[in-house]
């Protein structure tokens, strides 16, 4: 029950100093959770973002909120999952580790591909959202915000900004989950580019950050449930010929953001492709890399290379002894974390056979290093389920050429289903572990 | 709804806990005040600067449907053009980082999404008036 504000409408017009209340504040009972009309509000205060004018569009209400909500939710969600599971997928937990199967090739390709996409999909859509909910930020209630058809035309303040201690908790979520939501959204978007303009590590960063927003983004859902369901179906408030202007530009926004960059990912969209940071087809042998011999420092290999073996029956190869083997073919893309992929026919030995002639079960986990100095990946490991997969080579040879520097000479892992990062370049030893 | 609400609430609590942390609590992250420094410098250049604009603009210079979502189209195919713009040439050596002329793309993106709401408003201004 709202309790029906005494004040005379027009009290404004009598105007009084700055810093002087513009009605007595003795004829309110405040409750928990009264609206104040806005003339209410100090006098003082009405000035700028505070104007009962203040903001003239038609489109800062509910239903659009709702809308645009629910399409920058399932982005989110679809971000949040996806790259959880790469995260996984790069650092597995011990648990998991012997679970994750080499199926399907191209899973990663997929899912770090809907990683890249739905974070930039959700740019245009973020902006959206933020800017129909702007007023709030200043108390504004949102048009039809009100239950009460006699206050639903009329412009209401919350005052004060701060009414309980669980409104409290709310504004500050709302801060927690924008604040995250823009971090997120813009780290990513530079990362894609190895661009890191901040004093802090990207990765971990993104990561705990998705955590924070995912969970201010339940908590929203959570405190807006009411407002959400009451504004669910179309039919739930009158048709506005401004609303289906924005929804269809928005729309409109978000696609042509996906259309211009997903083509680093997508073979279809490729001709389309204006914005991405890398473009599939484009690079060394028709592959693009991310990192290169010389950031590895691997532009020169040792004369007296030589691929170490380490089993229950260590040896070792030359290059001629590697390239007398039989030679098995792939076709499997890279995908890396950056969200592009391509695909490209690999031939080398099978990783499997290489194992098993040191002697290794079929269970055993192998441990794979670079001949690179330093860097995260230098040292990968890799479950047996890769380790055996029929398709996961080590790769001599790209796309019909032997391996460039930059794409690992003399020898790279390639394998099904496996984050860029993990398909490790310049291969100097095998273990069996 | 109810059981639904605090479920839900109790739930985005423990990821926000979760998230804060392993913020506060990971070895990489020396200084968890520079992650909280960009966090409000981005709301404060977003919600104190970039919005504002925005809708001062919207309010005082933008009139039609048709213009407005030229405007939201373009804004968004912005975002996304600018950090490659921005960067454009710095690729640390590596010539598949970055390989397209990127301003190049981004006039044309600008320009095309022009003529496609150029011809929008036509085609409405003829059904309303025929």
């Amino acid at each position: 029950m709202r309790p029906k504000p005494e004040a005379p409408p027009n009290a404004g017009a009598v105007r009084p100093t700055p810093g002087e209340l513009a009605e007595p504040q003795t004829t309110i009972r405040v409750s928990r959770d009264v609206d104040f009309p806005l003339s209410l509000l100090p006098q003082s205060l009405r000035r700028g973002p505070f104007r009962e004018d203040a903001f003239t569009s038609v489109l800062h209400e509910p239903r659009t909120t709702v809308v645009v909500g629910r399409w920058l939710g399932a982005a989110l969600v679809v971000c949040f999952m996806t790259g959880l599971l790469s995260h996984v997928l790069q650092q597995p937990p011990t648990w998991l580790r012997d679970h994750l199967p080499s199926r399907p090739v191209n899973g990663y390709r997929v899912t770090q591909g809907l990683h890249v996409i739905s974070g930039i999909a959700a740019i245009p859509l973020l902006g959206a959202k933020l800017w129909a909910v702007y007023p709030r930020l200043f108390g504004h209630k949102l048009l039809g915000d009100s239950h009460d058809p006699r206050l639903r035309k009329s412009k209401l303040f919350e005052w004060p900004p701060v009414r309980s201690v669980l409104h409290a908790l709310e504004r500050l979520g709302i801060a927690v989950l924008v604040s995250t939501m823009l971090l997120e959204l813009f780290i990513g978007l530079l990362n894609i580019l190895e661009w890191y303009p901040w004093p802090f590590p990207f990765r971990q960063t993104h990561f705990w950050l998705a955590w924070v927003a995912t969970g201010g983004l339940l908590v929203h859902v959570a405190a807006k449930g009411p407002m959400i369901a009451q504004h669910w179906r179309r039919g739930s408030v009158p048709g506005l010929r401004q609303r289906r202007a924005f929804l269809g530009a928005v729309t409109v926004a978000a696609v042509a953001v996906t259309a211009t960059t997903a083509g680093q990912t997508v073979p279809w969209l490729r001709r389309l492709t204006l914005f991405a940071p890398r473009r599939p087809d484009l690079g060394e042998l028709g592959l693009p890399v991310t990192r290169t011999a010389a950031q590895a420092n691997t532009t020169v290999t040792p004369p007296d290379w030589r691929l170490r073996i380490d089993g229950p029956r260590p040896y070792e190869l030359t290059m001629d002894q590697l390239l007398a083997l039989p030679q098995s073919e792939s076709r499997l893309p890279i995908a890396c974390v950056e969200g592009w992929s391509a695909s490209a026919h690999w031939s080398g030995v099978r990783l499997r056979d290489l194992l098993a002639r040191a002697g290794a079960p079929p269970t055993a986990r192998v441990r794979v290093t670079s001949l690179e100095a330093n860097g995260p990946y230098r040292v990968m490991e890799m479950p047996a389920a890769f380790a055996q997969d029929p398709l996961t080579l080590l790769a001599l040879r790209v796309n019909g050429r032997v391996l460039t520097a930059d794409h690992g000479y003399p020898a790279r892992i390639i394998a099904p289903n496996r984050p860029g990062v993990l398909q490790t370049k310049w291969v100097a030893r095998l273990e069996v572990i | 709804m109810r059981t639904f609400r605090v479920v839900t609430a109790l739930a985005g609590t423990g990821l926000i806990g979760y998230g804060v942390y392993g913020l506060l609590h990971d070895s990489y992250i020396t200084d968890p005040l520079d992650v909280l420094v960009w966090l409000f410098g981005g709301l404060l250049i977003h919600d104190g600067l970039w919005v504002p604009v925005l809708c001062a603009l919207g309010a005082g210079f933008v009139r039609g449907p048709v213009l407005r979502g030229w405007l939201i189209v373009a804004a968004a195919v912005t975002a996304v053009a600018l950090p490659p713009l921005l960067r454009d040439g710095r690729n640390n050596g590596n010539a598949s980082l970055l390989p397209l002329p990127y301003l190049r793309n981004w006039l044309l993106a600008l320009a095309v999404t022009a003529v496609a709401a150029a011809v929008t408003a036509l085609v409405s201004r003829t059904r309303r008036r025929g």
